[in-house]
């Protein structure tokens, strides 16, 4: 068998630690994907209860309408961050696996330009109810476009075994990884989880603001998403590679300990949900549920980082035994501005949670 | 290259660079502009208590915000795909060098974002200190993010001396050309910011009082402009300065391109007649004629950029890596040792048909060319290589081996060839076969 492909490394060391930008990595797709959950979960919530058209419904989307653009903002912006610690961490397979798969990898950049453009649509628009649900489920569904892109790249990254044969296939980059059995429930899985999530902050948001129908729809959300997992979650566990499958199988190795704490966790949040969904249930009922499912889903996030490294692992490669050389004038440089910018963002967003209407603010323009 | 090609027919994957980045870095520029004009009327607005002004800019902060959330961060990340897949080794290289410097920009472009977001969706509960505060802290954030991404994209034509020893992000950052570029740009934003604003629905009410001002900024903008590029340009390296005046004398193959990017530079200074129209006829001027200014200004911008990229030819790097992705100490190497035993990608290729002298071959042109040629579009190697025969284009492509300016006359523009002169060899009878395509 010929050795994989793999490009040499770049000759410059990690200006940090690898472990020390492995936990950027993870601080910031955790940031980036609540904020994706909410956005694109939440247009897709909204955009079926604006379809729905009831009295409740249509207030429930006037509520959630506004916050969608702010977090397709932000899951943008934060998003940004865990792809150059991608780049710096894994460059030789996420390079390798991007430009074998280039033109859907840059139709991301498209599909989420016309999504956003759907959703302010969605959000400002002063057409009918059917117009405008229209442009949130179609805006939705492009920007889960751009998470099919973003997921065949990654898995397409893990899988330099079929790098070879990608490439002859597609010298122009055109397909998409569909001979990886992952590829599918791993984006499903992904999807889903995105309702589930959007409707956990639904709930959430419910339960504090004593809104008893948004909280009520939130968990039901939450339920039926995460009872679906049942399907892809297995689907996307049966398709993994076999020393990877024997890995999450076996409690007694990190990835099988940290996947079975979170399907735990996953199915508490479960049934617990089920009887805070129902009428007249207490809305303190909401957190317990909240709150596990939440931990399911940041147990989830570092299983998918053990599952990349024991992945990477079997084609040689360890994220821990990079070389690196501690740059402390750059580091020093971006600490400051770490301060600053969140002594900005602290003292800007008790602005925007300050009480409307006193007599010197600019309500009367608005 | 290192990494594997893709290859884009035709268009050549250069041009999706170009495109995705002429889009972002206009917008870029404009929003860092637009930000303190922003901040500029929103003073001047509430010390002279003027309601209707300060209703109306509230609608341009929103429009900005539009136009930032969207297109801006859009292509922003945009950007980053198309230089992994254009250029994988190159990219890599600067986030090896760069990393923390991006960090910092991603912090203060984030600072950006969630200013402006507060100033527009919570507009009714900010107090009129608050909302100004707000707006110049979002201009500030939008400025020093260029601050940073400056030091990066100047560190690629002037690396310096200090950076090639060290390594060390500070000393790449702060180099040559990095002041008279932030100068320049920071000069183009005032006018593609001031540009966008007279772009705006003006009501009749309020065109002189905005216009008269925001005119002023975009002239001063763009002769500000013109007489920073000028320094901007003698604080160009040698070489990259005397590749600019070769083609300015249409010596190299890259004219072309070049007048349209000159065209473009001329196209820059039509706005600010445009905008004296504005400031001594504010009532008569039209919106369309702004929208008109900016366009002009973008493809202006865009011709300095391609300039600027001119300049650093044939590097991606200057002095460290060609535009082809080898470094420049690699090159020895792989002229005396080969490319392909080095080069893994290039070797799957060649391996997937047939591992012949031709597959060899073009495995290698591959790697070492279409960064910037196709075989037949932009740049055409058919086209170029059409009069010779296949002994010509052997014996050329050995001749492209030669390190000496003197014996090898595309050095200046052109990265050497890096092989051994067998694979100098198949590569040229690879290229003989593009007359048969």
């Amino acid at each position: 068998m010929s050795p994989l492909p793999i490009p040499a490394p770049d000759p410059l060391p990690l200006p940090l630690p690898p472990g020390v930008l492995k936990a950027l990595l993870l601080a910031t797709f955790t940031l980036h994907l609540m904020a994706v959950n909410l956005g694109v979960g939440g247009s897709l919530l909204a955009a079926a209860h604006a379809l729905r058209g009831k009295e409740e419904d249509r207030d429930l989307v006037r509520r959630l309408a506004p916050l969608l653009p702010a977090s397709v903002t932000f899951a943008i912006t934060l998003g940004v961050a865990p792809l150059l610690f991608v780049q710096l961490i894994y460059g030789p397979f996420f390079y390798t696996a991007s430009v074998l798969t280039a033109v859907p990898w840059l139709a991301l950049i498209f599909l989420l330009m016309a999504g956003y453009v759907l959703l302010y649509r969605f959000v400002d628009s002063v057409e009918t109810q059917a117009l405008r649900a229209f442009s949130g489920i179609f805006g939705t569904l492009l920007m889960l476009g751009a998470g099919l892109a973003l997921t065949n790249v990654t898995t397409l990254s893990l899988r330099p075994d079929l790098w070879a044969a990608h490439a002859a296939a597609s010298p122009h980059g055109l397909r998409l990884n569909t001979v990886d059995p992952t590829l599918w429930p791993r984006f499903l899985h992904m999807a889903a989880a995105m309702i589930a999530v959007a409707g956990l902050f639904l709930a959430g948001w419910g339960a504090w603001r004593h809104h008893a129908y948004a909280r009520r729809v939130g968990l039901r959300w939450f339920l039926a998403a995460t009872a679906s997992q049942a399907l892809w979650g297995t689907w996307l566990l049966v398709a993994q590679p076999k020393p990877l499958l024997d890995l999450l199988l076996n409690a007694n190795t990190a990835p099988g300990l940290t996947l079975w704490i979170a399907i735990a966790c996953g199915a508490l949040a479960l049934f617990m949900a089920i009887p805070a969904s129902q009428k007249g249930a207490p809305a303190k009922d909401a957190w317990a549920p909240v709150i596990l499912a939440l931990a399911s889903v940041l147990g989830m996030i570092l299983l998918r980082d053990q599952m990349r490294d024991a992945a990477l692992a079997g084609a040689g490669f360890q994220a821990a035994a990079l070389p690196h050389r501690t740059d402390w004038p750059s580091l020093g440089i971006f600490g400051l501005t770490f301060l600053g910018v969140a002594a900005l963002l602290v003292t800007i967003f008790r602005w925007a949670a300050q009480p409307p209407g006193s007599p010197d603010t600019g309500k009367e323009l608005s | 290259m290192n990494h594997p090609v893709w290859d884009l027919p035709w268009m050549g994957s250069g041009w999706i660079i170009g495109l995705v980045s002429i889009i972002h870095v206009s917008i870029a520029h404009l929003v860092v502009g637009a930000g303190f004009w922003l901040a500029f009327m929103e003073t001047r607005a509430q010390r002279a208590r003027d309601g209707e002004l300060q209703g109306w800019l509230r609608g341009r902060a929103k429009s900005l915000l539009w136009l930032s959330s969207i297109f801006g961060a859009a292509t922003g990340v945009g950007i980053w795909v198309a230089i992994g897949l254009v250029s994988p080794t190159a990219t890599q290289h600067l986030i090896r060098a760069f990393v923390m410097g991006w960090a910092t920009e991603w912090l203060l472009f984030a600072g950006e974002m969630a200013t402006l977001i507060v100033l527009v969706r919570a507009y009714g509960r900010l107090s009129p200190g608050q909302r100004l505060a707000l707006v110049w802290l979002y201009a500030l954030c939008a400025w020093l993010s260029l601050v940073v991404i400056n030091g990066i994209v100047t560190f690629m034509l002037s690396p310096g001396k200090g950076w090639t020893a060290s390594h060390a992000m500070v000393d790449g950052f702060f180099n040559a050309t990095y002041l008279p570029s932030l100068w320049l740009r920071s000069c183009v934003a005032l006018a593609l910011g001031g540009l966008w604003a007279m772009a705006g629905r003006i009501p009749p009410g309020l065109k002189v009082r905005v216009l008269k001002p925001t005119a002023l900024s975009v002239v001063a903008g763009i002769l500000l402009a013109g007489l920073s590029g000028w320094f901007y340009f003698q604080s160009f390296p040698a070489a990259g300065k005397e590749l600019v005046l070769g083609n300015l004398r249409g010596a190299t193959g890259l004219a072309e391109g070049f007048r349209w990017a000159l065209l473009g530079l001329g196209a820059f200074l039509l706005p600010a007649l445009l905008a004296l129209w504005a400031f001594l006829r504010g009532d008569a001027f039209r919106r369309s004629a702004a929208v008109f200014g900016l366009l002009l200004a973008c493809w202006g911008f865009g011709g300095f950029e391609w300039i600027r990229e001119v300049a650093r030819k044939p590097y991606v790097i200057r002095e460290v890596m060609y535009s082809n992705g080898i470094r420049v100490e690699q090159v020895s190497g792989y002229q005396k040792d080969g490319f392909l035993p080095a080069n893994v990608w290039a070797r799957t290729f060649a391996a997937s048909k047939g591992d012949t002298d031709l597959a060899r071959g073009e495995a290698i042109l591959r790697s070492q060319c279409l960064a910037c040629h196709t075989r037949e579009g932009y740049r055409s190697l058919k086209a170029l290589t059409a009069p010779y025969s296949e002994s010509d284009l052997v014996a050329l492509v050995q001749s492209l081996r030669e390190l000496d300016p003197g014996m090898n006359p595309y050095l200046d523009r052109m990265p050497p060839f890096a092989g051994t002169e067998q694979e100098a060899e198949q590569v040229g009878k690879y290229l003989h076969t593009l007359k048969a395509k």
